[in-house]
């Protein structure tokens, strides 16, 4: 894995100009020429990545309806850490972040079987990987129609005889729960391959020698096939909370509506509410500041974990 | 003994893999399934008709969101490669002023979040004049798409030795015949890594699509299906049939594509 540890050493290199090895006139057009190059990618990220964002902070000081923006201070602020809903939004940020265990843990049981290259073990790769492919709208779709009243779940309870059914999407604590768990299955595939990129890069011998030594399978997992991959263990972690906090929007537009109630209304998805369904651009910007400073936060300790270790 | 042993115990882990795999893929055999039922075949729960495929082109303008979906992503996967291979050329190969800090804010991209900037970008985008217009999305998934294209070619191009391109400079080519001529065939492994990561991502994405297409004459498909099962008065079938439409051409470029995108993943960021 190349990860976010390469930004920090790509960086590092950036920083060190090379030797000088040519004459002013050459030197003179090698600077045109980046400079020409950087063009277009540096216009883009200037105007739609890097001038939204300053909006962002400034509009959050605003009481803003998309045309007239009222300079308010720290009002939004304010309103935002004395609002119940936000707080209701930001524990349903934390019984996503409470599932990333479950989200980590079980790839990584299943690419430690998979790494027993058991016959077939190409098919089944390929097989855990297909629904990255497929967009969180259709994991969605699918995963109405498996908590639904008259859904998937309900039927597989009642064929298995067990006397029990569920309406998981109808109140809010479960639904959140529902949410969750298609969460879980969604980043499987991902997770399950970042874990075999870097079972793939361990050493048989030290396998061979805990087998000697008469460790079983769980001893070997846990004292050495984790630490070996704490590395991984980092990213597959952090990619999966960035994805928690940022990629479920589709997911739960199509899943719930954020409902019942605010039931599963998670910070990225009460930006796009008090903006774009309430009007209330100002206060969403300061709800997106939150957001941004959680996830840049998140990024910086990560930077933090790769730099640790590659020194 | 110990072979006999051994033996159980693999069984016992094709066991458990084979069960993992039905529940991955279940719900594309459930998509399959249900969309070629119609309502009352799929209420009773077996049968076999083409009513829902028919009805769906009828119910939402499945070929004209397609060909929407096409026009949108390959423009914006476009503008990614063209934007990231420049940049990540000259950032790699090139000494210009500002190099360094431009490098490190475009990087810094990554770490924000797109619902941190859609208010203000949404507002920009309108007073342009670009809503319900391609290119307000496509520029928008571009930019997007830019710190992830231009770090990953940048990594790359550094690996290219520097040599090739000194050899060229001798024999008087120009910085713009080397990129076209030397190093972009170089870097064909990493352009498909880019291609097919943000195709997936672009052609799923729902939000940017919602906001800045939204016309049903101009919406992408996924936006389209986003919003059918959002009535909530469409057959399941039928919405079904619609799943499956959106994701396939996703899967096509999957099944062609998977060692690339497994590549792209591991180098640091992707779905």
């Amino acid at each position: 894995v190349r990860d976010a540890a390469a930004f920090d050493h790509a960086v590092a290199e950036a920083e060190h100009a090379r030797p000088p090895r040519s004459t002013g006139r050459l030197r003179r057009s090698e600077r045109r020429a980046g400079m020409l190059f950087v063009v277009p990618a540096v216009v883009l990220y200037a105007t739609l990545l890097a001038l939204p964002i300053l909006q962002t902070f400034y509009y959050s000081l605003t009481r803003w309806n998309g045309i007239d923006a009222t300079f308010i201070g720290l009002g939004n602020y304010e309103r935002l850490f004395t609002d119940p809903t936000f707080w209701r939004v930001v524990a349903n940020n934390v019984v996503l972040l409470a599932a990333i265990p479950l989200a980590i843990l079980i790839p990584l049981a299943v690419a430690f079987l998979l790494n027993e290259h058991v016959y077939g073990w190409r098919f089944f790769r390929s097989s855990y990987f297909l629904p990255t492919a497929i967009s969180w709208v259709v994991i969605g779709i699918v995963a109405v129609r498996f908590f639904a009243q008259r859904g998937i779940l309900n039927s597989l309870l009642s064929t298995l005889g067990i006397p029990l059914q569920t309406d998981m999407l109808a109140s809010e604590w479960t639904a959140m729960l529902a949410v969750a768990i298609t969460f879980i299955w969604s980043v499987f595939g991902t997770n399950t391959i970042i874990f075999i990129t870097g079972m793939a890069t361990l050493d048989r011998d030290v396998y061979e020698a805990a087998r000697v030594d008469g460790a079983g399978g769980f001893a070997t997992f846990r004292y050495i096939t984790i630490p070996l991959l704490m590395r991984f263990i980092q990213f597959a972690f952090i990619l999966t909370l960035i994805t928690g906090f940022t990629a479920l929007f589709s997911l739960i537009f199509v899943m719930t509506r954020g409902g019942p109630g605010f039931g599963t209304t998670t910070l990225e998805f009460y930006v796009y509410q008090t903006a774009f369904a309430q009007g209330q651009f100002g206060y969403a910007a300061a709800v997106g500041v939150v957001l941004f400073v959680i996830v840049f936060g998140i990024s910086i300790i990560q930077l933090r974990l790769f730099r640790d270790r590659s020194d | 003994m110990a072979l006999a042993g051994r033996r159980l115990k693999r069984l016992a882990i094709f066991a458990v893999l084979c069960v993992v795999v039905v529940v991955m893929l279940f719900p594309f055999a459930y998509m399959i399934l249900t969309s070629f039922r119609s309502y009352d075949q799929f209420l009773a729960g077996s049968g076999f008709s083409l009513d829902s495929w028919q009805g769906l082109s009828d119910t939402l303008p499945v070929v004209q969101q397609l060909i929407n979906s096409a026009i949108v992503t390959i423009s914006a996967v476009a503008l990614i490669l063209f934007t990231s291979t420049t940049a990540g050329f000259a950032f790699a190969k090139l000494r210009f002023p500002v190099a360094p800090l431009l490098f490190v804010g475009i990087l810094a991209g990554m770490m924000i979040p797109v619902q941190s900037i859609i208010i203000p970008e949404f507002v920009n985008i309108a007073n342009v004049g670009l809503i319900n217009q391609y290119p307000g999305p496509i520029l928008v998934y571009a930019a997007l798409g830019i710190p992830f294209g231009t770090y990953l070619m940048t990594t790359y191009f550094r690996g290219v030795p520097t040599e090739l391109m000194e050899a060229s400079l001798m024999d008087g080519a120009s910085y713009r015949q080397i990129f076209t001529g030397v190093m972009l065939p170089l870097a064909i492994p990493a352009i498909v890594t880019v291609a097919v990561l943000q195709f997936i991502q672009i052609w799923g994405d729902l939000l940017i699509g919602l906001l800045f297409l939204n016309q049903p004459d101009v919406r992408t498909i996924t936006v389209g299906l986003a919003t059918l099962q959002s009535s909530r008065i469409v057959p399941v079938p039928m919405i079904m049939a619609g799943s499956i439409l959106s994701a396939l051409p996703a899967v096509i470029v999957y099944l062609f594509f998977q060692r690339q995108l497994i590549a792209g993943l591991t180098m640091g960021m992707g779905k």
